[in-house]
């Protein structure tokens, strides 16, 4: 028996990407694909659903579908120039409270999975050094889009908790790291002199942006109730990532460092979300276990991660533009900020 | 469990240091200052010919002794970005450059003189715990260099670092690399799962802050956590006496205004420090004796007697008393503080 299945921001470079990998799979018999515009790639039996994941009229069109797994990809992690922090709100969590009132009269569906993030745990300097699934909400939701996050991992908990029939699992990601990624992070991480925080080197871990799909189809064959973190085993200090890079350091006084960020955007240097500061101060790690031992699936360790990015990086530099994606999805066709889709915290 | 391996791949520490403060070795008797300079002339024409930064070190260092060679490379494999780094952030490369000072405090400064090494496990999990003094960890470092130093089988400890220090600038990033993590519950039981050796200062900021009319008095070990994480993961308990270390900042006073004013929870004041700015950090060379007690096996009560609150008492007191007991002991043994 075939599973049906509805993947919301199909066209986002998430949504796409998964949306390939099912229809190789054969797992699944359905296909939707929702989101405002049509997805930039040719997908070939993907249902293209053109609606606003904003919009009550979900509720009318995903019924229809009869699916029985829905995946929650169209959750913007990062703040990009010239969206309002409002319009960030509205899709991460209007939206989200929009879908789960679909998903409550669409008596088939069994599975939904979440695409969230692992910022809602916070870099702290007394975190300990690995989050686990069960320490979120240890420390207090800083920065407006952590609270997002934490809303909306309210809204799944609410509603897994009424629907008990239901697996809800909320995969937290650490940011991702791929050639054809367009996020604040990799345009950070290009850009030609990286300013960091005087005296401090936090450490990071990220996920290759090809295991992020895996790890996303792999949890749809294996949903668990509750959160699963997803990152690659280990982490890299700032410090070896740059010098990895070769790339220069710029030490910026931390109380200087979010002022000199925003003043960098003229130069070049990309425009980091708040939470930055805090994430380049202390870093941020968690535990990847569960991912591994219960989803069963093994992404790349952050250090290969970050080899690869760098290797990729360094062969597509002949073609020019700072943020230049050489000509993913995403870049080609922007009409309007509703449909950039950024893939970092 | 299925975390990377524990262990690191260890380097050997040859017992003179990284430095090899062997001056007859390599090209012998040209004075120190020469060969140096010459390092310093090559490095700057390596530039001019255009190598990167690292690649001229490494030619630089071509010239050098052996010994100091083997730093330079270090180094250069540093500023590659080649250097290895545990999912902890601990940097081997990083401890053996800064190693020589470390046994430079050890020997000549502080005149360290540790016992029982031999108790600390040669491999497998353990927790050592020891009285905790002075501002900065360094009795973490003594005696991490105790056992690098002496134990038949040589292996870096891990510590536990009062949060607040991972605050500060500078000091976070120098204590992670050289093997510190937040004082946490549960990164101790990461570590000891992954088999590392793991030293904890139950005292915490009651044993750092206190003043110096009540050195070695041994506080309150906190609520016997490490006991509880200890019963967890059936790690041997190796209680240690640091002697020596609750004299090298003596706490005269306690400025409340500024501590609260750096965030700090307790801002010390010495008969040097902040009289004397930085140079009041300069710890007093105190003479020290470490001493490393027989192991105490938990493993016999199973991880579920962590909730038995009254055995984790008993394991905190007994842990104590044998601590408290061997300082006096030590001290005893060491006789004047300083001389």
């Amino acid at each position: 028996m075939g599973r049906r299945v509805l993947i919301t921001g199909v066209s986002g470079y998430w949504g796409t990407e998964l949306a390939r990998r099912l229809e190789r799979s054969g797992e699944f018999e359905y296909i939707g694909g929702l989101d405002v515009r049509p997805p930039g790639a040719d997908l070939e039996r993907t249902e293209f659903i053109r609606a606003d994941i904003r919009n009550p009229l979900i509720s009318k069109l995903i019924p229809q579908t009869g699916v029985d797994t829905v995946v929650h990809s169209d959750i913007l992690l990062a703040p990009e120039p010239g969206k309002s922090v409002k319009q960030l709100h509205d899709i991460n969590v209007i939206g989200s409270l929009q879908l789960l009132a679909a998903c409550e009269k669409t008596s088939t569906v069994r599975t939904i999975v979440v695409r969230g993030s692992a910022a809602i745990y916070g870099a702290e300097p007394n975190a300990p050094s690995f989050f686990t699934e069960s320490m979120a909400r240890r420390f207090p939701l800083r920065t407006r889009f952590q609270r997002d996050i934490g809303e909306l991992e309210n809204y799944f908990e609410t509603f897994s908790r009424r629907f008990p029939e239901v697996t809800v699992t909320m995969l937290r990601y650490q940011p991702s790291l791929g050639p054809r990624i367009d996020s604040p992070l990799t345009r950070y991480l290009r850009s030609p002199a990286v300013p960091v925080q005087l005296g401090f080197d936090p450490l990071l871990q990220f996920i290759h942006a090809d295991d992020a799909v895996a790890a996303l189809e792999a949890t749809l064959l294996r949903p668990l109730p509750g959160a699963v973190n997803v990152a690659g085993e280990g982490s890299v200090s700032l410090s070896k990532l740059l010098r990895m890079a070769g790339k220069l350091p710029l030490p910026v006084l931390p109380p200087l460092f979010a002022p000199t960020l925003r003043a960098g955007r003229r130069f070049g240097l990309a425009e980091m979300p708040p939470e930055t500061v805090p994430w380049l101060r202390y870093g941020l790690t968690v535990d990847c276990r569960r991912l591994i031992e219960e989803v069963g699936y093994r992404p790349r360790p952050t250090l290969e991660t970050v080899r690869d990015f760098i290797e990729k990086v360094r062969s597509h530099r002949v073609l020019p533009g700072v943020g230049g994606m050489n000509g993913s999805a995403e870049d080609s066709e922007r009409p309007e900020p509703r449909d950039e889709k950024a893939e970092t915290r | 469990m299925t975390q990377a391996p524990g262990q690191p791949p260890r380097r050997r520490f040859d017992r003179g240091g990284p430095l090899g403060a062997d001056p007859t070795e390599g090209n012998g008797n040209r004075p120190a200052a020469i060969t140096q300079l010459q390092f310093v002339r090559n490095l700057g024409r390596a530039l001019e010919s255009g190598l990167e930064l690292p690649d001229a070190v490494e030619r630089a260092a071509l010239t050098l002794p052996r010994s100091a060679r083997r730093l330079a490379d270090a180094a250069a494999h540093r500023l590659r970005g080649e250097n290895y780094e545990d999912e902890w952030g601990f940097d081997e490369d990083f401890v053996e450059l800064v190693y020589a000072f470390f046994e430079f405090m050890y020997e000549r400064w502080w005149r360290v003189e540790a016992t029982g090494v031999e108790n600390v496990p040669a491999h497998g999990r353990a927790m050592l715990v020891a009285n905790h003094a002075g501002v900065l960890p360094w009795d973490a470092t003594m005696m991490r260099v105790a056992i690098l130093k002496q134990h038949p089988l040589p292996r870096y400890p891990r510590f536990m670092v009062l949060d607040w220090a991972f605050r500060l600038p500078w000091v976070s990033s120098f204590m992670r690399r050289v093997g510190g993590v937040v004082a946490s519950p549960f990164n101790a039981m990461r570590l000891l799962e992954q088999d590392h050796l793991v030293m904890v200062f139950p005292e915490g900021v009651k044993g750092a802050g206190k003043p110096f009319s009540e050195r070695y008095r041994l506080q309150r070990l906190g609520r016997g956590g490490f006991v509880e994480v200890a019963l967890r993961t059936s790690s041997p308990i190796v209680p240690v006496a640091v002697v020596g270390s609750e004299e090298i900042y003596p706490k005269i006073g306690d400025s409340k205004l500024l501590a609260r004013l750096i965030g700090s929870p307790y801002f010390p004041i010495t008969p040097t420090f902040p009289a004397l700015g930085l140079l009041g950090t300069v710890p007093l060379p105190s003479k020290w004796r470490i001493e490393f007690c027989p192991p105490i096996d938990v493993s016999g009560y199973g991880p579920e007697a962590a909730e038995d609150r009254s055995l984790v008492f008993e394991l905190t007191e007994l842990v104590r008393d044998t601590i408290q007991e061997k300082l006096y002991e030590n001290l005893v043994k060491r006789g004047s503080a300083f001389i």
